[in-house]
């Protein structure tokens, strides 16, 4: 790569610097509010501090209301969701890129078309098949939806990854002993590990923050997760907003820490060129 | 090299110690699987605020403690979010909560769906009689709530400090007196032009919160024969007067919701509000607040005091318990909505009690909140308990919206809200009067479609699947195609389980008169619900929108997530910084943030406009009340929010590009710009072109910005993409078939153009 130079830095941080502060700018608003004592959502005052600030609403959530175990529930959920999708995406988007086999051409697409079908609509049977299931008010319901939605697309990215992959790694594997599952999980599979990363984080992202099937299959304020809980913070004309945001910033903060965690192997690793050489 | 390999090992490895953990912590916690219940568990769902919370907390810990082997487990849920999950509990699976607490215009919809308990059997007559008659909510000759509370009334709300301020030491005693107290209270304090403080906030948005004017010119929403009565003299004046208020005399924002009133006046930056009895707590506690309540004062022109709904709010009985569980259940409920339970709410919270006993009471009948309470009661109204109601609502807000906006005179808009009620009321009720015979051969035609339709597709998959799992594919081993089934298989058993069931119900449910009254005995029609979706010409207004919003939506995000990606794909001081800045958007849940973004659009004080006028020395622009500009709003702010995924994308795809293709072009001489075109989009495709369709088939039906942004299609039902729409239709109006229809219409759209998408692109075939 050819060496950037002093204007191309400076053409590069201020267009990132505007970026910047474009993507933060309506987040700090939520810090205001959560900082701001009385519970209100807007205020003609435009600076980020505000003048009497405190962070009690921070204490109160895991004073006054199950907080902990509400963020211990969605780790539960979650952290279950990030297994079963890296682990049935990477395998599935692997044979799906590889193996040319029955009804693979049919099933790429079905995945996508099950996407298509207007969510709110697919709740109410939803509900039912869960009721009738007798799931209702267990996490293994809520699981099960939550890596379904997050999938389709998993499995897309991961085949696309695989793709650009040359299949003479495998190959060699093959013709030094191993076998077709040896060759994908000891060859190719950390090879791909920038798709495993954003397969993890949407899958993550997808259990992280939801809360509309949550709310229909979770009855107990016990068994709630994050969003729910945060969700009962809100009601109709009022809301208490200052809890509302401080819990909105901490359900962030796991995944900000997780996309840290993440980013160093999805970032600056190997390329192919190398591996190659 | 080699410790890079190193380094992705041990993120596997990281993965299977997790996986390791995960599975022992789920055996460990075994107990959060289901709940066990040893004493009887009685639910009850509930829609209170967190100060009634509080005391219906108190009085449940009270009676678990007189009753050991009664375990009371409470469920809140909001207002509206409560009586769904209840229809959805008790309607269609004959489960949900024994105890269901709410407004009494709850009424009309459940007894409709049949899934309440008539309660007059349970109560001696000097029970009853005990109570308020307007806190026992009779629907059909039959008792189905019993109140504990008399409530949602709107009153006027002053700070006593703000009117000493200017003089002023009462409450106004008409309405012209409002008006004049408002345009002494309006002030621009700084001088900066912007006004400080207004006279008089409320959440004028709402239809709700305009029904006392109305009343005041002698208008009322329905007639003896709930037939909407929305087109009238009275409509107009008080349309008129509203805009007036605002236009005229400039004692009110010009842009004001609910939020927007809640914190002024919470604030001290509004002298008068005008809020409901849920609210007044709150504003007791502000230190900006010295606290007053007034009636609302009386129109000189009719003579006539501005008339609130009051609405009964009181508990509902599940209609399947019996035997010892529904005494179980009724002795809960009399006992919270006992003489002692009232007390606690009216002296805790300034409620006005049903029981007349309670509200006769010293500590009670002496409270100056409750009294005035008690008085505006008086000069209300019963909030109508049919469903009608729901349906006229739906119609008074777009027309009142568009009569604020000035997109339409007041007469117009009156004459819009009845044509509108009219055709809504019809809609309730569709389904109800179809033809026997006609829909006996539909059903059997129908039928018999669908038993030919799943021959086809049964016959299809034997093609597609078994016939080469036996027999093999030419050219491809048995055993290298077996193995990449299996290897298939799991991730398309979880997806298609979940999807089967829901996909051939709306199917069903489609072809289907399913709505509020036909709900446990609805049949099939044909289809004629995609008949109603095909000539509605809103369903192509609507649709025209859709393409706009996603188009620009996704064309953004890809641009701009390619952009940044690519700028922050090099050496770069600070760069894991920056790039966890720029995720963000992705990170903080956007049930939150896009109620941030709603609040940066206010017209007088959003962040938006502010920067505009300071920056670039625009004109404030009115974001939320003009349509194009509020789409306008809630495109940018779903460009915000879509923005880091498809940059994560991009960067991931970045990595798979060979570094040396760049420096073999660039000996080559190819510009930066064709290094570009001829090397990093094409090998971004295979990345790139599923996230982009499944973009398109998010950003389609992503109901959620445009329903926080607009606050539910507002101005005037505007704001819609066909998604929300459809939601509107199905939830506030119960066209349960109808919304299957179009979603079906919807899903057979996106369906055909993501398949052409992908065919266009290859995006099946593999890369080797």
């Amino acid at each position: 790569m050819k060496k950037t130079s002093a204007l191309q830095y400076i053409l590069i941080y201020s267009a990132l610097a505007l970026a910047v502060a474009w993507s933060i700018y309506p987040i700090l608003r939520v810090v205001t509010i959560s900082i701001r004592p009385g519970d209100n959502l807007l205020n003609e005052s435009l600076s980020i501090i505000p003048e009497d600030w405190s962070f009690q609403n921070y204490i109160t959530l895991f004073t006054d209301h199950p907080f902990g175990t509400w963020i211990w529930n969605s780790i539960l959920v979650t952290v279950t969701v990030v297994i079963t999708g890296v682990a049935l995406a990477s395998t599935a988007g692997y044979a799906l890129s590889r193996f040319r086999f029955p009804g693979r051409d049919a099933s790429l697409l079905s995945l996508l078309v099950t996407q298509m079908f207007p969510a709110t609509m697919m709740l109410l049977p939803l509900f039912i098949m869960l009721s009738n299931l007798h799931l209702i008010n267990t996490y293994l319901g809520l699981i099960v939806i939550y890596s379904s939605t997050a999938l389709p697309f998993c499995v897309w990215q991961m085949k696309g990854y695989y793709d650009t992959i040359p299949y003479s790694l495998e190959e060699a594997a093959r013709i030094d002993g191993a076998s077709r599952f040896m060759a994908f999980y000891k060859i190719i599979l950390p090879l791909a590990s920038p798709a495993l990363v954003i397969t993890a984080l949407f899958s993550f992202m997808s259990a992280w923050t939801e809360y509309i099937v949550a709310a229909q299959v979770l009855w107990y304020e016990e068994m709630f997760t994050l969003p729910i809980g945060l969700k009962s913070f809100q009601a109709n004309m009022t809301t208490e907003w200052g809890l509302y945001a401080a819990g909105a910033i901490i359900v962030s903060i796991p995944a900000i820490a997780l996309f840290l965690f993440l980013t160093k192997y999805l970032i600056g690793g190997l390329t192919l060129g190398s591996v190659k050489g | 090299m080699r410790t890079k390999l190193q380094h992705k090992r041990s993120l596997v490895t990281t993965v299977r110690t997790m996986l390791l953990m995960m599975i022992l912590t789920c055996f460990g916690t075994g107990s959060l699987w289901s709940a066990e219940e040893s004493t009887t568990t009685l639910h009850l769902w509930h829609p209170m605020p967190a100060p009634s919370r509080a005391v219906l907390n108190e009085l449940v810990a009270d009676y678990e403690a007189l009753n050991p082997d009664i375990n009371v487990h409470m469920l809140y849920k909001e207002n509206e979010e409560v009586r769904m999950a209840y229809m959805s509990a008790t309607g269609f699976t004959e489960g949900g909560p024994d105890l269901l607490y709410g407004p009494s215009d709850f009424t009309g919809a459940l007894v409709e769906m049949d899934i309440i308990k008539p309660l007059e059997n349970y109560y001696t007559e000097a029970e009853l009689a005990a109570f308020d008659p307007k806190g026992l909510t009779w629907y059909n000759d039959h008792l189905y709530q019993i109140g504990d509370e008399l409530g949602n009334h709107l009153a006027l709300v002053y700070n006593k400090r703000l009117f000493a301020e200017v003089g002023l030491d009462r409450p106004p005693e008409t309405l012209q007196e409002m008006i004049e107290f408002g345009k002494k209270l309006t002030m621009d304090k700084n001088g900066d032009g912007i006004i400080d403080q207004y006279g008089l906030v409320w959440n004028f948005t709402e239809p709700f919160f305009f029904m006392p004017f109305y009343a005041s010119y002698g208008g009322w929403v329905m007639d003896e024969e709930q037939n909407p009565t929305l087109n009238n003299e009275a409509a107009v004046k008080a349309f008129k007067f509203v805009t007036d208020m605002r236009d005229v005399h400039g004692i009110i924002p010009t842009e004001c919701d609910y939020d927007i009133a809640d914190s002024k006046f919470n604030t001290g930056a509004a002298a008068m509000l005008i809020n409901g009895a849920w609210s007044w707590a709150k504003y007791m506690e502000s230190p900006h607040v010295d606290f007053g309540l007034a009636v609302l004062p009386v129109n000189e022109e009719t003579g006539l005091f501005p008339a609130p709904m009051i609405a009964t709010k009181g508990y509902y009985v599940n209609p399947y318990l019996e035997g010892e569980r529904l005494d179980q259940v009724l002795a809960l409920m009399k006992f919270l909505t006992s003489a002692e339970a009232q007390f606690k709410y009216a002296s805790r919270l300034a409620t006005i009690p049903t029981l007349l006993e309670v509200r006769e009471r010293p500590e009670i009948a002496e409270d100056p909140v409750i009294k005035t309470s008690i008085e505006q009661v008086s000069r209300g109204k019963a909030m109508p308990i049919s469903p009608q109601m729901r349906a006229i609502w739906d119609a008074m807000r777009p027309a009142y919206q568009n009569v604020l906006g000035g997109n339409m005179t007041p007469e117009e808009g009156a004459a819009y809200q009845q044509e509108l009620a009219s055709q809504k009321v019809a809609e309730l009720f569709e389904g109800q009067d179809v033809n026997q015979d006609a829909v006996n051969i539909t059903a059997i035609i129908v039928y018999l479609a669908g038993l030919i339709l799943v021959v086809w597709a049964l016959y299809k998959l034997f093609v597609a699947f078994i016939m080469p799992m036996i027999r093999g594919i030419p050219g491809v081993q048995v055993k290298e195609s077996r193995f990449g089934v299996y290897m298939v298989a799991p991730a398309a058993i979880f997806i298609f389980g979940v999807v089967v069931y829901p996909f051939f119900y709306n199917l069903v449910i489609s072809f289907s008169n399913m709505g509020l009254t036909t709900v446990n005995d609805w049949e099939i029609i044909g289809l004629s619900q995609y008949g109603k979706v095909l000539t509605d010409s809103q369903f192509y207004r609507f649709f025209m929108k859709t393409i706009v919003w996603t188009v620009v939506n996704v064309g953004l995000h890809v641009t701009f997530g390619i952009m940044l990606a690519l700028l922050l794909n090099r050496p770069l001081p600070g760069k894991g910084i920056i790039r966890v800045l720029l995720i963000l958007p992705w990170a903080v849940p956007s049930y939150i943030t896009a109620l941030t973004w709603r609040g940066m659009f206010n017209i007088d004080y959003g962040a938006v406009n502010v920067i505009l006028k300071n920056v670039f020395g625009i004109q404030p622009i009115s974001w939320l009340i003009d349509p194009t500009n509020a789409f306008i709003a809630t495109i940018i702010t779903n460009v915000w929010l879509g923005i880091p995924f498809m940059m994560i994308i991009a960067l991931g795809g970045l990595q798979a590009i060979p570094q040396e293709l760049y420096e073999a072009a660039s000996i080559d001489g190819a510009s930066p710009w064709q290094q570009f075109k001829k090397i990093t989009l094409p090998l971004l495709k295979p990345v790139m072109v599923p996230a982009i369709t499944l973009g398109i088939v998010w950003t389609f039906n992503n109901i959620n910005v445009v329903w926080l942004v607009s606050n539910g299609g507002q101005p005037g039902d505007q704001t819609h993409i066909l998604v929300s729409f459809v939601y509107r239709a199905a939830f506030n109006l119960y066209r349960y078939g109808y919304a299957a229809a179009f979603s079906f219409m919807i899903f057979l759209m996106l369906a055909f153009f993501s398949v052409k998408f992908m065919q266009k692109n290859k995006a099946t075939e593999t890369a080797y």
